[in-house]
């Protein structure tokens, strides 16, 4: 009986505690279709970037945080090319910006242009880059920097501006 | 449910990472180790083929006398390990001077981010021993130095160039800004034992591209991604020594980011210079290579498949020889595509598929010194292979 009691109570503590501190999934070939899913009928932004490579993530990323601040629902998905290895590394970037709880990825592939392809063939690799999709997921692709100009009037037009 | 049952259960239960919704997730490490795939690679003077490579924060040099077929125990630069950056377009490099003083030149990462230091080290005894690595960069700051590449004119002069990010960081602690980052280099006239202090060849310069430098009648000669206007990213060169410098890319590639896709560049025997570049500019997009000779440039010619991500070409010339390779992915696997000229790069051969890899792979190296043509591949599964090209007469 108490074995069965404290079976039950430690499956329980391990069930509860599913994604621990918050970590970043791994992107594989497939996540983008289940993020869509995710998504379904709604807009969202799809944000890639590198904590590792990347200088002008980390002003992009300032951008999207001040904005989540704000914004109580920022459909916000980011994606990061480093490896799961960088998590830690990750999650050091992403909460000081106020980012630390937004759905979070990592590339997970040896090859990643496996992932870049499954995103979009046309992507070399440049950081950043950021997909707008609306409601019918189609999107805008936003190449460099992300003005806050452009990201308030998406964010307007979508209807998800405070 | 015995004692051993429970005990089972519970380090079954520790064992298994536990499993999100949809996707696992990884678990915190406090210090990511890096691959180190990226590998420098040369040919001396005696058809030998050297290489030096990365593992376990040391730096490893070998060298093969049969075409690449066997190496030599690999000797470690340094007994004392750093963080060397070999990944993508970060990589060491290796030359042998023709009294066979063997000349490395790498960018070590610091723990900051986006800092780091430009070493370099050298072999006066065939590579058995190294002199203690030191560092070019002289500065003394903790800043950004990376993107190292190192030329030698084999007779004892030897210049390595670097992107450095002392000027921007100037700048901005007086609160103001700066586009870019800078190259800078120094020079040694006594194969690497003593260094000149560093020189600036220019400032506002992309950040995360390779830079490339070869050795040419007039001196070294160097490629590097420039900043044109506030954020179009074409390709620069520059001769070190008069510090002459001109646009040699009309892309118009406006991009405020960062490619990680820079150019290479070589030399041949007639003084004809080979460009290899990627480009997502507005005039054109691709992979693409020309050739300056006499002032006259040729079109640019456009390597690869594009819908198989063709990138991360590099060059080789001696004699009247010129190598190309690339790296593409099919769709399953990394392919290694190379093309080469035997009339110093009036005309090609078809493009060749060398090699593959279904994992981790490198950026292939080209090599020759004119009668043979090599490249250098190492990829993870496979390790280092040294394939050959056959260079019959292009057709």
């Amino acid at each position: 009986m108490i074995h069965r009691l404290l079976f039950g109570m430690l499956a329980a503590l391990v069930l509860a505690a599913p994604a621990g501190a918050g970590g970043p999934a791994a992107f594989t070939t497939d996540s983008l279709a289940k993020i869509k899913a995710q998504y379904a009928g709604r807009p969202f932004i799809l944000n890639l970037w590198s904590v590792n490579e990347c200088s002008y993530c980390i002003a992009e990323l300032t951008l999207l945080g001040k904005l989540a601040k704000t914004q109580k629902r920022l459909p916000l998905v980011l994606v990061a090319t480093d490896t799961p290895d960088y998590a830690a590394a990750m999650q050091k970037t992403l909460a000081p910006l106020g980012l630390g709880g937004v759905d979070s990825w990592v590339f997970d592939d040896p090859i990643p242009e496996r992932l870049r392809h499954a995103i979009d063939p046309s992507w070399y690799g440049e950081l950043p880059r950021t997909y707008l999709y609306d409601a019918q997921h189609q999107r805008e692709t936003v190449v460099g920097v992300l003005s806050e100009q452009r990201l308030r009037a998406w964010l307007r037009k979508h209807k998800l501006a405070n | 449910m015995g004692q051993l049952t429970f005990a089972l259960l519970l380090a079954a239960m520790l064992a298994t990472p536990p499993v999100a919704a949809t996707e696992h997730r990884h678990d915190a490490k406090p210090q990511a180790a890096k691959p180190t795939l990226a590998v420098g690679a040369t040919l001396d003077g005696n058809g030998r083929v050297w290489l030096a490579r990365v593992e376990n924060q040391q730096l490893w040099v070998s060298s093969s006398s049969d075409g690449g077929q066997h190496f030599s125990r690999p000797v470690a630069v340094s007994s004392t390990p750093e963080d060397i950056a070999a990944n993508a377009e970060n990589r060491p490099k290796i030359a042998v001077a023709q009294d066979g003083t063997v000349l490395l030149s790498w960018s070590q990462s610091l723990p900051k981010r986006f800092t780091g230091n430009i070493r370099f080290a050298r072999s006066t005894d065939g590579g058995r021993s190294f002199s203690a690595p030191i560092t070019l960069n002289d500065d003394g700051r903790i800043g950004s130095h990376s993107f190292d590449s190192l030329a030698i004119d084999g007779a004892g002069r030897v210049a390595v160039l670097w992107l450095d990010g002392r000027d921007r960081d100037a700048v901005r602690e007086k609160g103001g800004t700066f586009a870019g980052s800078s190259v800078y280099f120094a020079q040694s006239a006594d194969n690497g034992a003593h260094f000149s202090a560093n020189r600036r060849l220019t400032e506002h310069t992309c950040e995360c591209c390779r830079t490339a430098l070869t050795w040419t009648a007039e001196g070294p000669v160097a490629l590097w991604r420039n900043l044109y206007g506030s954020n179009t990213r074409d390709f620069a060169l520059a001769n070190l020594d008069s510090g002459k410098q001109r646009r040699v890319t009309d892309d118009e590639w406006r991009i405020d980011a960062c490619p990680h896709h820079g150019g290479g560049l070589a030399v041949d025997a007639r003084g004809a210079l080979h460009l290899v570049w990627f480009t997502q500019g507005k005039t054109r997009q691709g992979l693409f290579y020309k050739r300056i000779a006499d002032g006259r440039e040729s079109p640019p010619l456009a390597l690869g498949n594009p819908a198989a991500q063709a990138g991360h070409a590099a060059v080789a010339a001696a004699g009247s020889t010129v190598l190309l390779t690339w790296r593409e992915f099919d769709g399953r696997a990394y392919v290694v595509q190379a093309m080469h000229s035997t009339d110093g790069g009036a005309s090609w051969s078809a493009p060749r598929r060398l090699a593959e890899s279904a994992g981790a792979a490198d950026y292939p190296l080209p090599l020759t010194d004119g009668a043979r043509a090599l490249v250098v591949w190492n990829s993870a599964s496979e390790g280092v292979r040294v394939l050959p090209v056959q260079l019959g007469a292009p057709q």
